[in-house]
């Protein structure tokens, strides 16, 4: 009885943990707060569901091509605004993605149509049984390509050149820049792997709902939530936080109140801060002057 | 020659003050009502400036908060919404009067404004922003859910209300938001000018500087979103008695995102600038966009545009509107000085009269 809520919070939990990692890349290279995660998302996927629906391209190659729209979009973000405002507050930048949900919001409808599409599973039937619960293939899919992703980015960020040059980009711009890393490079690139990250998070989570402009609300609401649980400072933190709100929402909606659920952890959220303001794997976050 | 420029320099005193100048500027407003009777004017129109000016209302609260203390709310539209509902609430369901009303859309959602901040103020800046995301998501669930207290889906309808025995019409309502506006425009422009608009300047150039100084950060911050969000019920409540009826998708994420424009556009720190980001975000789709031939019925449209503003208004024009109008007022001076220096024999009053005179 526990179980099947479980598999399913797992699967829930590794689209927030896609998404909530495209946030915290972003965050930790560029210092803006990406709310415009679920909306590239939200464009990516809708422009894999009408690569789909419209050219009947089978799914593997509209994710493909999904893949090549999510990094054109981060790719033109950081290239054409982004990198412009160096000058720009932090609150400036904020409110510049903000800017990009209207953007590509009003967007979507007009390049694919207004009509909502559906994107079908990755694995359309078939299950397995796993100590009393059926959990179908595509559930285990999403489980996996989510735990998959998270570990070689973590394995790419800990282990290589390139991760390197992340990570010092990530702890201070200037220096990393004077030690001779591109660090433009970096930017541009964590936008475009936020973007595809959203896509990702994107296809995972349509067959449960319709394609829409507003279907990635809630992934990113929950992933920024996953960002503060987790804390910003680390990479793990976000994704850790993923996979519990997923937990404790589905839990929460299963035995305290199907409507009311995922309201209540918020609030639980927002109780959690008072006590540990900077997330369970934070640190202390000291302003300089 | 001293006796006829004296009650002009008078004059002049008498407009530079900021309070005459609201004054003057909702005495002008007054007229749209009269305006739309006689025909020149559709009503359509008037109903579309009338949201104009409730926006604006919202917009010079979150300018406050936006503008001074550099935060981010993104749940104005579910305060405006909360408000919107508490004001239906109590005239419809509890009978009580428009006052009440309007004092409950005020004082629920600051209250709730207050915990929130409370307890994401604390920390960094950017967390207000999570916070009030997450409490707008939760107060668009319950205006969807909550049937017996919003009417679920389906909206909650009101009437237009009757103030001192008077039952009001459209214009009615309108000239009761243009006093609304007027009261609130002098309000901020006496709280940035107070002991609170100098704690908030100097928590704006440095932070750190004004703890130094003894000014309570969190405080001062609090207050200012407390006041962004009370602006933002008041807003939700004269948009319900001016529209009758409110629906659960009317406060959405994109209304929060399209008050951050128009103070945006308008430009910080001004309250004249932000009416005007609210003519041009809420006032443009609606009376010269939608009307365009081929692009206007596209329905994305408006939010392409306050997107492309928001941002390109960032890049370019910091400061917004009321940058833009401070260059032009600029190069109009200068102009007209070349001029009078250019013909000395001439004197300066016949020109231009703003121009200063020499004194003997």
């Amino acid at each position: 009885m526990i179980i099947q809520p479980f598999i399913r919070s797992l699967e829930t939990g590794s689209v927030y943990a896609l998404a909530a990692l495209g946030i915290i890349i972003v965050w930790r290279t560029n210092l803006v707060m990406h709310f415009a995660q679920g909306s590239m998302g939200m464009f990516s996927a809708t422009a894999v569901a009408f690569v789909l629906n419209r050219a009947g391209l089978p799914l593997w190659l509209s994710v493909l091509a999904g893949v090549g729209v999510a990094v054109l979009l981060g790719f033109a973000v950081d290239f054409s605004i982004i990198r412009r405002l160096k000058k720009a507050t932090a609150v400036g930048k904020e409110i510049i993605t903000l800017g990009l949900i209207m953007v590509f919001l009003g967007l979507a409808p007009i390049i694919f149509g207004t009509d909502p599409m559906q994107l079908p599973k990755f694995i359309t039937s078939g299950d397995v049984q796993l100590g009393g619960a059926s959990i179908s293939y595509n559930a285990l899919l999403n489980i996996i390509i989510g735990i998959v992703i998270t570990l070689v980015l973590f394995y790419i960020l800990q282990n290589t050149k390139i991760g390197l040059a992340v990570r010092a980009t990530a702890s201070s711009e200037i220096t990393a820049r004077l030690m001779g890393i591109p660090t433009r490079t970096v930017t541009l690139f964590s936008w475009a792997t936020a973007g595809v990250l959203g896509m990702l998070a994107g296809v995972m989570i349509a067959p449960t709902v319709m394609v829409t402009p507003s279907f990635m609300n809630a992934v990113q609401v929950n992933a920024l939530f996953a960002c503060v649980l987790g804390g910003f400072q680390t990479f793990y933190g976000p994704v850790i936080g993923a996979y519990l709100i997923a937990i404790c929402s589905n839990f929460l909606k299963l035995y305290v109140s199907s409507v009311w659920g995922e309201q209540l952890m918020y609030l639980i959220i927002l109780a959690f801060l008072l006590f540990r303001p900077n997330g369970l794997v934070g640190k202390t976050y000291i302003k300089k002057v | 020659m001293t006796a006829t420029i004296k009650p002009q320099k008078a004059i002049q005193a008498v407009l530079k003050n900021a309070h005459v100048q609201f004054l003057v500027f909702g005495g002008l407003l007054l007229l749209l009502p009269v305006i739309a009777e006689s025909g020149i004017m559709k009503m359509s129109t008037l109903e579309t400036l009338g949201f104009v000016l409730i926006y604006s209302i919202v917009s010079i609260g979150m300018n406050l908060l936006l503008g001074y203390s550099g935060l981010v709310s993104l749940g104005t539209a579910g305060f405006m919404g909360l408000g919107a509902y508490l004001a239906a609430y109590t005239v419809e369901n509890l009978s009580l009067s428009f006052w009440v009303a309007v004092f409950a859309a005020m004082v629920i959602p600051t209250a709730i404004g207050l915990a929130v901040g409370a307890i994401s103020l604390r920390l960094r800046n950017i967390y207000l922003a999570i916070a009030t995301l997450c409490i707008s998501e939760i107060l668009m669930k319950t205006f969807e859910q909550l049937d017996w207290f919003t009417g679920g889906t389906a909206g909650k309808q009101s009437q237009y209300p009757t103030i001192f025995g008077d039952k009001l019409d459209r214009g009615g309502v309108f000239v009761v938001i243009v006093v609304v506006l007027v009261l609130i425009m002098m309000l901020t422009h006496n709280i940035v000018n107070g002991q609170m608009g100098r704690a908030l300047h100097a928590m704006r150039s440095s932070e750190v500087a004004a703890q130094a100084m003894g000014v309570n950060l969190v405080k001062y911050k609090l207050v200012a979103f407390a006041l962004a969000t009370a602006y933002a019920g008041l807003g939700g409540g004269l948009y319900l008695f001016f529209l009758k009826s409110s629906y659960p998708s009317t406060w959405s994420l994109m209304l929060s995102l399209n008050v951050i424009a128009m103070v945006v556009v308008g430009g910080l720190r001004s309250i004249f600038g932000t009416v005007a980001g609210a003519v041009i975000i809420w006032g443009v789709p609606e009376l010269v966009l939608k009307k365009l031939p081929v692009i206007g019925s596209i329905s994305g449209l408006p939010y392409i545009f306050s997107g492309i503003l928001i941002i390109v208004v960032i890049m370019f024009f910091p400061r917004g509107l009321k940058g833009l109008f401070d260059i032009i007022v600029d190069r109009i001076r200068r102009l007209s000085k070349k001029k009078v220096s250019a013909v000395p024999g001439k004197s300066a009053d016949t020109t231009e009269p703003t121009e200063p005179e020499v004194q003997p």
